[in-house]
């Protein structure tokens, strides 16, 4: 038998070491050769969990490494808007479509050109109109739709059921107008069991809410210029007057800071139209509900809606590298969106989904998908979201019978046309 | 003074600046240098991502002076720390005396000081939710014993008492401890004779407890004055300074103006140092007022 010597045992090591390790380098080199991002996004809730573990297959699949910062969207939105002029920015923010328009004045977010649409594959027209065109401010795009959070009406089975007011079927009654709605909720509401109301927590300060009343009536924050307030229009003082008497004259709502999810999960409330991110969570509490689309109490079916939107804040210096890693994540979960769907509960931008016979066999989801047609969403100015900070007191105000309506509305109008350009 | 003696006086104070210059340093750096910012952007129509600011001299404190939300704000302030200062002042002072003696003194101001280690946040959720109106257990209970319960957060006059509630039941075990140090404080001999000379309690109470804890009601008046002109973390958890207004504070109206809409840090700014101009005003006149005589 031959003798092997010391430097040909070493030898051999070291071609077995390198032998070993490469399938790791091999896998550590590719995944070098993309580079990572830092992701910023305001999923808070259930949804967040959703999020992480698809990050995980995101970067298992692509190699690419996600640096996820996640915060309430208040407070997200106050971070970018203090980063990303210092150059401290994400490469990929996760924000609600009506920020889309102050950001982009703010030149917080870098413009989407046409040819990096087609170079990333996405076209206008698999996506749901609405959601598409809320990416654009001004004839330019800045952000990209993932999915669409949306107001519902939720109805209690056993307070509904309580009050008389379920079919032959056993299925709660859904209003068709807003005095079936008033005249069903009258029967509901008796000592703490309150008939309907708008809004997850403090109904009495639900801007969506009211907004979407509004939308229902024609009327909207701002008048059609964009640049003086249109809350003392007819329309609108006929919706503030409905707010006015949902719970001091009809007595039907809970009181203006009341939890009306917990009223809900607790069988307190028979009807509530809330959004959409509840019914993940009304499951998992094993409320019995059904859903049914957001009736319509005034002039036309609107929906209240508000996609979030991927963007590309505006980077220190330029860099494909990153860039190309956002898109790509930005890509892959448009192609894996039904499962966002399926898990986060929020139906998807991208037509692509919708089909999937797992989304069309939830009743919820496809309750959510049949109201497309009705979304509606923010004005694109940059004072929308300052707008709405001022209207909530003002609401609230009209809610708990402090101010008439109208000198309600016309104390709004003065500080909406009060707010800065 | 010899030349000596001067040289070494210098040499002192050479060495106490040395020492006092890091501390002197960071003072400067993170206090009295944003506060001559702040003080800079009130003057001007600075707003946070937009590099063009225009000096605009003292409209920003003009705008003020027709803002009624901001006189709104004022005036809720004041209330509160009106109305806060008399039980802040009263009831750990109580307390204290209850427990200033007795075998369960220490556990028992370990049990009042326990609310005062939780954040401000988490006591508002927890009060949050012991004041909702459907679900919460203070009106269950009411409900229970016959008594008529109402929507406390949600109705403007009982919102800014249902905060002075929770922040009394939050900082009293901090006065309380303050109080009790005070306490500790007053020589024995003192009762002692004022009990030969026939004082009863309640004499004592006045000619010795109260005179001699004079100092610390005057720190607890004024930290507690300066405090409530600050409030927010409750206010911004409990009500989110409704219904409507009527719980809404200055510096609430300061931190919208700042981060929710538009970024106006001069606006805002200029509310800061207005509320300063205030509270100075106030601490002043509480000092005058209260800084008598404390040496017995």
């Amino acid at each position: 038998m031959k003798k092997v010597s010391r430097r040909e045992v070493l030898a051999g090591a070291a071609l077995a070491g390198v032998a070993a390790a490469v399938p790791g380098v091999a896998r550590r080199a590719a995944a070098q050769s993309k580079a990572s991002i830092s992701y910023w996004n305001g999923l808070t809730g259930a949804d967040g969990k959703v999020m992480d573990e698809l990050l995980d297959r995101f970067t298992k699949e692509t190699g690419i490494k996600v640096e996820q910062q996640r915060l309430p969207w208040a407070d997200l939105y106050a971070k970018l808007q203090v980063s990303v002029p210092a150059g401290e920015g994400p490469d990929l923010a996760l924000i609600h479509t009506v920020e889309v328009p102050h950001f982009a004045s703010d030149g917080i977010l870098e413009s989407i050109d046409d040819a990096a649409l087609s170079a990333a594959g996405m076209r206008g027209e698999d996506y749901l109109p609405a959601t598409w065109q809320g990416g654009i401010y001004q004839g330019k795009r800045y952000s990209l739709p993932l999915d669409v959070p949306q107001h519902i009406l939720y109805l209690n089975v056993k307070a509904m059921k309580d009050a008389g007011l379920v079919g032959a079927d056993g299925r709660p009654r859904v209003p068709g107008s807003r005095d079936e709605l008033v005249t069903m909720a009258k029967r509901i509401a008796k000592g703490d069991t309150f008939g309907f109301a708008i809004g997850t927590v403090g109904p009495g300060r639900y801007t969506w809410g009211f907004h979407n009343l509004l939308w229902q009536n024609g009327a909207n924050i701002f008048a059609p210029d964009l640049k003086r307030a249109g809350v003392t229009d007819p329309a609108a003082l006929e919706v503030a007057e409905f707010w006015a008497a949902l719970e001091a004259q009809h007595k039907i709502a809970p009181p203006a800071n009341a939890n009306c999810r917990d009223a809900f999960t607790a069988g307190r409330l028979g009807m509530w139209i809330a959004g959409s991110w509840n019914f993940t969570g009304l499951r998992d509490a094993k409320v019995d509900f059904t859903a049914a689309p957001v009736p319509r109490l005034f002039k036309q079916p609107v929906v209240w809606s508000m996609p979030h939107q991927y963007s590309f804040p505006k980077p220190k210096a330029a860099d494909r590298a990153r860039r190309e890693s956002a898109w790509a994540h930005v890509r892959w979960m448009t192609d894996h969106v039904a499962e966002w769907t399926l898990k986060a509960g929020q139906v998807s931008a991208s037509r692509k989904s919708h089909t999937d016979p797992r989304i069309t066999g939830d009743p919820v989801l496809r309750t959510l998908l049949a109201q497309a047609p009705n979304w509606q969403v923010g004005q694109p100015t940059p004072r929308w979201v300052a707008a709405e900070n001022v209207t909530r007191p003002v609401i609230e105000s009209i809610y708990t019978g402090q101010r008439p309506a109208k000198a309600g509305m016309e104390e709004l109008a003065r500080q909406i046309n009060a707010l800065p350009d | 003074m010899s030349d000596g003696a001067r040289r070494r006086r210098r040499e002192v104070t050479r060495t106490a600046y040395l020492f006092l210059a890091p501390g002197l340093a960071l003072f400067v750096l993170f206090r009295v240098y944003p506060l001559l910012e702040g003080l800079r952007l009130s003057f001007t129509n600075a707003r946070l991502g937009r590099p063009a600011v225009a000096f605009v001299g003292l409209d920003n404190y003009a705008r003020l002076l027709a803002d009624t939300r901001f006189h709104v704000s004022l005036v809720n302030t004041a209330f509160y720390t009106v109305a806060s200062t008399i039980p802040i002042l009263v009831l750990p002072l109580l307390l204290a005396l209850a427990l200033n003696r007795g075998a369960l003194r220490t556990v028992l101001r370990s049990v009042f000081f326990f609310p005062f280690t939780l954040s401000v946040v988490t006591v508002g959720l927890a009060w949050l939710w012991l004041l909702d109106p459907v679900i919460g257990p203070f009106n269950y209970y009411l409900r229970t014993l016959g008594v008529p319960t109402r929507s406390w957060l949600a109705d403007p006059q009982t919102a800014m008492w249902a905060i002075i509630l929770t922040t009394v039941w939050w900082v009293t075990g901090y006065y309380l401890v303050v109080y009790l140090a005070g306490l500790q404080d007053v020589p024995r001999d003192l009762y002692e004779a004022a009990a030969l000379d026939g004082a009863g309690g309640w004499r004592s109470f006045w000619a010795i407890t109260l005179p001699l804890l004079r100092p610390v009601l005057l720190f607890v008046v004024v930290t507690h004055v300066i405090g409530s002109f600050q409030l927010f973390g409750q206010v911004f958890v409990l009500t989110g300074g409704g219904p409507g207004d009527a719980t809404r504070t200055v510096v609430q109206h300061l931190f919208e103006a700042a981060f929710q809409n538009f970024f106006q840090f001069g606006a805002a700014s200029a509310m800061a140092w207005v509320l300063f101009a205030v509270i100075l005003v106030f601490s002043v006149v509480q000092f005058r007022l209260l800084r008598g005589h404390t040496e017995y």
